[in-house]
């Protein structure tokens, strides 16, 4: 990029995005066989809960929009509901049960065991997307983490990003969840086609 | 979002799911390869934005700075998937990690009272145009992000925003569509790609790395 030290802070940004970017191929078994199980709880007629903090609210309700109104003309609409989108509902149990408990809450209220929940955490999970992983488990539903640097949340299936860069795990983070849901019809249809 | 066909659709890059016995040792191997070959497409997308972008990031970080400097709020929206990026991205500029400064930032699809208001009474192509209005003031920065350049609502608000002086930055894909037509956008930044998903992750790491070159430049490090 030349000399200009401007334009090479951007190159140097951009950079190091490529090593966590491209180690998610790393995890290609791993992201299979997620959406081998996720896809067969749908077939069950389960249904997607999503959730997670600051940032993560938003990666949340883009799950739930990208199930629940595939962008592919054709695919099925798959149901997905985010965790992070009643403030009424999330603000009323942080009063009650504390913050740590607006997932947890909320999941024993609407999962059925056959469901799956799906937590988003830049790091290795903030306490309350710990505890709704933990009362998914607990209520029988498959559990999913999308997580980022080195320890692991307890799920069945664990995502963790390469890097302590909250913005990039983000970034993966939204790659990996494009992913999930392309891979997720795939089987969901071959199911339908045996 | 908009609902858009991907070139060839999924069959096209998953040709096992044409009727027929099926191997599901080779559906699994195909499956892993399809991650890791997406996995590469990112990289490479994001590679590409440097040669294209560097430039047009550094000019648009030090003026969304100045305009900071200069009491500005950010305002930011989009549609469906581009709407959440929109609220992440508010997110970032009014909370980011420490130290960086924090800085006034409101994202337009979250007001579900506002939104369905204005749907209902105005009508949706105007939903975050009517916000510009009421709510933006000259300097201020509008931030639009839509992966066809094509959506009303967003068009309309880039256009309420110039004639109000706001400060306007477009994110989009493909070719730009009509967001990249007769400059009406005073800084565009087109992810050249024709998958949504891919736009959308190209486009989440041009806005990071924007925050990133906008706070060096507040503290006069740009």
């Amino acid at each position: 990029m030349g000399e200009d030290p401007a334009t090479t802070a951007v190159a140097a940004a951009f950079e190091r995005r490529t090593g966590p970017a491209a180690a998610m191929g790393e995890d290609a078994d791993r992201i299979v066989r997620a959406c081998q199980e996720m896809a067969e709880r749908f077939r069950m007629g389960g249904k997607l809960l999503v959730f997670g903090n600051g940032g993560s609210v938003a990666d949340a309700q883009h799950v739930a929009v990208e199930f629940a109104h595939p962008v592919i003309v054709g695919k099925p609409a798959l149901p997905a509901i985010s965790l992070t989108t009643d403030m009424a509902v999330a603000t009323g149990i942080a009063l009650t049960e504390g913050l740590d408990g607006i997932f947890a809450a909320q999941l024993r209220l609407l999962a059925s065991p056959r469901d799956i929940a799906l937590g988003l955490s830049t790091d290795a999970g903030s306490a309350n997307v710990r505890s709704g992983l933990a009362a998914a488990r607990e209520l029988g539903l498959l559990t999913v983490a999308l997580t980022g640097g080195e320890a692991g949340a307890e799920a069945d299936h664990v995502l963790a990003v390469r890097s302590a860069d909250p913005l990039i795990v983000k970034e993966v983070h939204v790659t990996m969840y494009h992913v999930l849901w392309e891979l997720v019809h795939v089987f969901y249809e071959l199911e339908a086609a045996r | 979002m908009s609902t858009v066909s991907e070139p060839g659709g999924i069959e096209a890059l998953y040709p096992f799911l044409a009727p027929g016995p099926v191997d599901r040792e080779a559906v699994l191997a195909d499956l892993r390869e399809s991650t890791r070959r997406k996995a590469a497409e990112i990289v490479e997308l994001r590679r590409s934005l440097v040669a294209l972008h560097a430039e047009r990031l550094v000019a648009c970080a030090r003026e969304m700075a100045a305009a900071f400097d200069a009491g500005a709020r950010l305002f930011a929206f989009g549609n469906g998937g581009s709407s959440t990026d929109a609220q992440a991205v508010v997110q970032l500029f009014a909370h980011p990690p420490s130290p960086a400064r924090a800085v006034a930032a409101v994202p337009l699809a979250q007001d579900v009272a506002l939104l369905t208001a204005l749907s209902n009474d105005v009508g949706y192509e105007l939903v975050f145009a009517r916000q510009l209005a009421a709510l933006g003031r000259p300097g201020d920065v509008a931030m639009g992000l839509s992966t066809s350049g094509g959506s009303a609502n967003v068009l309309n608000a880039m256009g309420e925003a110039s004639r109000r002086g706001l400060l306007t930055v477009g994110l989009v894909g493909y070719d730009g569509g009509p967001m990249a037509q007769d400059g009406r956008v005073a800084h565009l930044f087109v992810v050249p790609s024709v998958s949504v998903h891919r736009i959308q992750e190209a486009q989440i790491t041009l806005c990071h790395v924007l925050w990133e070159l906008a706070q060096r430049a507040l503290t006069g490090e740009l």
